[in-house]
């Protein structure tokens, strides 16, 4: 228990100085060196401070944040599945209220307690994503007159 | 299964589109780009020379504004070039001489053949304006100043490459003196604000905004980046009048586009109502209350204007 | 005195109908994510067209001030703040409205806000001459030392380890860089076609606060978990005057520092709330308790946005110089009608410019009225199950940040920048310092190139940042406040981190 946050803290926070890195590296290589002297200072102070959490968390200094365990991971990834492919595949290909439909009945299916088996269940998911999307077009479709992208439906 | 429902889609918006698309256009409501914030001159006039937009007589459609604004107008046209949609629905706003500018400029990935004009709408040429109580009273005064203290003499404007900028590098080309131009991240309103605080000794600005300022007054205008005075500041001479020779390349034109792709039928059908659209009484009586000088060309003007400036801006941009 | 004598018209029907309607559609607008105060101005410059310019004006005063404090409502409920004045709503708000006090929160906020409104717009009849020379004064120079200020809140904000706050605000700074640069055109750190117009600050703070806040949901399964059989707690509205009134020094701190800092063109609206929130923590004996649904930091977060509204306006209506873009758009409203802010409006229209004042004022005890009205509905959406949450807040954002730019790189955006912060949130990282360093960053660059820029034309670079009352006076806080953040991480370090850091790591310690 005590270790497997240890290891989390430890690419955690190696991501991040890694992105600091990174970006310290973009920042002092190219040119002008005028535009990009804000990210060199920005940077620098970037490096430093993901270095000093990175060598902490190796140590097993970190006091705060628990990371995951690891049945919230595996709660987790379904519903951040879906909504991954939502955002960034279905909208735009779909069409935003398509997508919306099938990705709110899905995760209103995966994670509301109800039991799978009654047809009450199922009529109430339905009915619940129903009016969302019916609130959600008369929002920006009709009242804010917002135009997203629409394939199949609406 | 994917390649199928894309190619199904694909297929059907051809059909719709292809059948429709000269007769019926527009079906819904069209968006128009500007690449300046909520609230500048371009955005503003943009909204009033658009709202009529619904009427019968005019495109029958509603035109809505889309605002993206940062970098002096280099992310919406980037984005406009590269990214919009060229089905007719997608409009956006040009100002010349900015984009031609930033264009040769580069490090953008727009030029003038990226973009097919529909029409001009408005001209607002560059003014120099300094605080009201400013001891400058002329031109002349203002680069007699400049010539005594070499690079000393600090003046704002909206950002680089944009209208202000080229008046700004005409100006120091035509006296042969040293300024410092402070490009401002705020635009017109955040380099009038630097002159009325003292911030800087002067500024370029919009006419309209100028005429605004001196109302209010905070600021004296000296001159006007144009070939000829203009009528909402007859009082004001010309940088021509006080012996610079200056042209008009930095006037700051505003008008609509659409990105290159777009299908000829709609560009004509835009291209012949757009122009009497923007021509509308209603249009005209809130143009001129605002201050904001009108100029309607149409789009076989607006091309011919593209080019000319395409070649000042180049010789110009040269000397740098 | 002059504003009392056109208080009449305020009250006429038709003027009345307009606050009205500009009051209810603006905390209806303010509550929806995605718009901040300025699209929701610009949304309704139209339907002025048509009306006079005092009932246009009165139309759009009423929804600025209404978007304002409507923001709060979608912060409590959704973890969404609608506009970044309204980000450190959440911190406090959103907490009492998981534990079923949201109705307590609303109510609270509505009255902050009212209180702080009315302040504000009072401040903006009286010493608006006063008040034009003040938001002068601040040159590039004092902006920039400003916005470090800002950076240096950053450390105690919300976080329990001062280290990874001021990492958090790295981020946010390195995040802002992306795009784009202001002044000179320079394309920086464009590796994917969503950020190459940089990175939407609206976008980004509905991915920031909202994605986290689903992703955490999921992590809960299919439990059935507390919001089922949450009892909302009803809220009598004589408490909640009672509890703001007896949070003093809350109140006048939010409603100082909204003011203050609400007048400097360019930078106020945004970081009012955030700055007035850290410095009540500060100054509070209760400073632990912040974050955990407290009061205070609700009243001084919302009593700072809306205190903001009055003052900000005073660059434009003195001067005609537009200090944010939501004052710009207000600027259009005037000018279609060929109205010129300045001496012109009060001299010549001062039907216009008290009428529109007026209805600020009155649209502040509006607004706070409806608000305390369905806050105790509203908060209801705590009783939302889990899984129904995830989905309409899910959707809420992606249809909320599509419909700032019309833009799907900002949704793209929007939904990376929520996934990875969740995960660092996980680990001590918190999303309010991002978000701060997100907006100074433009802020503090900017102003220090041009401030080097006139420096260099004029003086020296030292003399121009380091000479100056302003100046001085600015820079002796920014010290201030990092001896402060600096002594409060070592007390921190002696003592155990905060009570939450103690109750999560129970198993190490």
């Amino acid at each position: 228990m005590t270790d497997l946050p240890r290891v989390q803290h430890v690419i955690a926070s190696g991501l991040v100085a890694a992105v600091g890195v990174s970006v310290a590296y973009i920042s002092y290589t190219r040119e002008p060196a005028a535009a990009f002297l804000f990210p060199r200072i920005i940077s620098t102070v970037f490096v430093v401070l993901a270095l000093w959490t990175f060598g902490k968390a190796l140590l097993g200094q970190t006091k705060i944040g628990n990371g995951l365990d690891l049945e919230a991971m595996i709660n987790i990834a379904p519903g951040l599945a879906v909504s991954l492919i939502f955002v960034f595949w279905a909208a735009q290909t779909l069409g935003f209220y398509t997508a919306s439909t099938i990705a709110s009945f899905v995760l209103l299916s995966l994670y509301d307690p109800a039991p799978h088996r009654e047809l009450k269940t199922w009529i109430k998911r339905i009915l619940i994503t129903a009016g969302f999307l019916v609130v959600m077009y008369g929002l920006f479709a009709r009242l804010l007159s917002v135009f997203t992208p629409r394939e199949i439906f609406f | 299964m994917k390649n199928l429902i894309a190619s199904a889609a694909m297929a059907l918006t051809a059909l719709a589109g292809g059948a429709l698309a000269d007769d019926n256009y527009p079906e819904r409501p069209i968006m128009l780009m500007v690449s300046y914030g909520a609230g500048g001159a371009t955005d503003f006039q943009a909204r009033i020379v658009t709202m009529t937009a619904g009427n019968e007589d005019a495109l029958g459609m509603p035109i809505a504004i889309i605002n993206k604004p940062g970098a002096g107008g280099r992310v919406g046209w980037n984005w406009f070039a590269g990214q919009a949609e060229s089905d007719g629905y997608t409009l956006g706003a040009y100002n010349i001489p900015h984009f031609i500018a930033q264009s040769i400029e580069g490090g953008v990935s727009y030029s003038a053949d990226s973009f097919e004009p529909i029409a001009n709408w408005g001209a607002d040429p560059a003014v120099f304006v300094v605080a009201a109580d400013s001891e400058f009273n002329s031109m002349n005064d203002v680069v007699d100043y400049a010539a005594a203290n070499p690079g000393k003499l600090t003046f704002s404007g909206a950002g680089l490459f944009v209208g202000h900028h080229i008046a700004a590098l005409q100006l120091e080309k035509a006296a042969g003196v040293k300024l410092a131009y402070i490009p401002n991240n705020q635009g017109g309103a955040g380099a009038m604000k630097a002159v009325i605080a003292r911030e800087v000794l002067g500024g370029v600005n919009n006419l309209s905004d100028a005429f605004r300022a001196r109302e209010a007054g905070n600021v004296k205008i000296l001159g006007v980046f144009d070939l000829e005075r203009n009528d909402f500041l007859p009082d004001v001479p010309t940088l021509k009048e006080q012996g610079f020779d200056i042209d008009n390349s930095s006037v700051n034109f505003r008008g609509v586009m659409v990105p290159k792709g777009t299908p000829q039928p709609i560009i004509d059908k835009l291209a012949e109502v757009v122009p009497t659209m923007f021509a509308n009484g209603r249009v005209a009586s809130r143009m001129k209350a605002g201050g904001s000088p009108m100029h309607i060309m149409t789009r076989d003007e607006v091309i011919e204007m593209w080019k000319a400036r395409e070649v000042a801006l180049t010789e110009l941009l040269a000397g740098l | 005195m002059e504003f009392l004598a056109y208080f009449g018209e305020v009250f006429t029907p038709i003027n009345f109908g307009l606050l009205l309607i500009g009051t209810i559609g603006g905390l209806l607008l303010g509550a929806t994510p995605g718009l901040s105060p300025t699209m929701a101005v610009a949304l309704l410059i139209p339907f002025t067209f048509k009306l006079e310019p005092a009932q246009g004006l009165i139309l759009l005063g009423a929804a600025y001030t209404s978007t304002v404090a409507g923001g709060a409502v979608s912060a409590i409920l959704l973890k969404i703040p609608g506009a970044p004045a309204n980000i450190a709503t959440t911190l406090d708000g959103h907490t009492m409205a998981k534990k079923g006090q949201g109705a307590r929160a609303l109510q609270l906020s509505f009255l902050a806000s009212a209180v702080g409104g009315v302040f504000g717009v009072l401040l903006l009849i009286f010493l608006t001459p006063v008040l034009a020379q003040w938001a002068l004064a601040f040159g590039p120079s004092h902006l920039f030392w400003l916005a470090i200020l800002g950076v240096t809140v950053i450390g105690t904000l919300d976080s329990s380890s001062v280290v990874k706050g001021l990492l958090s605000g790295c981020i946010g700074l390195w995040l802002a860089t992306i795009g784009f640069d202001d002044i000179m055109g320079a394309q920086r750190f464009i590796f994917h076609d969503a950020v190459s117009g940089g990175i939407n600050v609206i976008a980004a703070l509905i991915g920031l606060f909202a994605i986290p806040q689903v992703i955490g949901m999921f992590a809960n399964g299919r439990r059935p978990l507390g919001a089922e059989i949450l009892t909302v707690e009803s809220h009598p509205i004589s408490k909640a005057f009672g509890e703001v009134f007896s949070r003093l020094r809350a109140l006048s701190i939010g409603t100082a520092t909204g003011s203050i800092i609400g007048l400097i063109p360019g930078v106020g609206g945004q970081i009012a709330g955030l700055v007035a929130y850290d410095q009540s923590k500060k100054m509070s004996p209760e400073r632990d308790k912040f974050g955990t649904g407290h009061s205070e930091g609700v009243i001084a977060a919302e009593s700072a946005n809306n205190a903001m509204v009055g003052p900000s306006l005073v660059p434009l209506l003195t001067l005609s110089i537009p200090g944010s873009p939501t004052a710009a758009v207000l600027l259009g409203g005037l000018l279609i009608h060929g109205i010129f802010p300045g001496s012109d409006l009060f001299d010549n229209h001062p039907d216009v410019a008290w009428t529109f004042i007026n209805s600020m004022l009155i649209g502040q005890v509006l607004m706070c009225i409806f608000g305390l009205y369905v806050a105790g509905l509203a908060a209801r959406v705590a009783q939302v199950p889990n899984a129904v949450m995830a989905a309409v807040v899910l959707g809420l954002a992606v249809f909320g940040s599509y419909s700032v730019q019309h833009s799907m790189g900002d949704v793209y955006v929007m939904a990376a920048l929520g996934t990875g912060m969740y995960f660092l949130e996980r680990f001590g990282f918190s999303a309010a310092p991002l978000v701060l360093g997100l907006i100074l960053g433009p802020i503090a660059e900017a102003n220090f190139v041009q401030g080097s820029m006139i420096a260099n034309a004029t003086s020296s670079i030292g003399s121009y940042f380091f000479t100056g009352p302003l100046n001085l006076a600015l820079i002796a806080t920014v010290v201030a406040s990092i001896g402060y953040s600096v002594w409060l991480e070592l007390r921190h370090r002696r003592h155990t981190a905060k009570e939450e850091a103690v109750a999560k790591n129970e198993a190490t310690s």
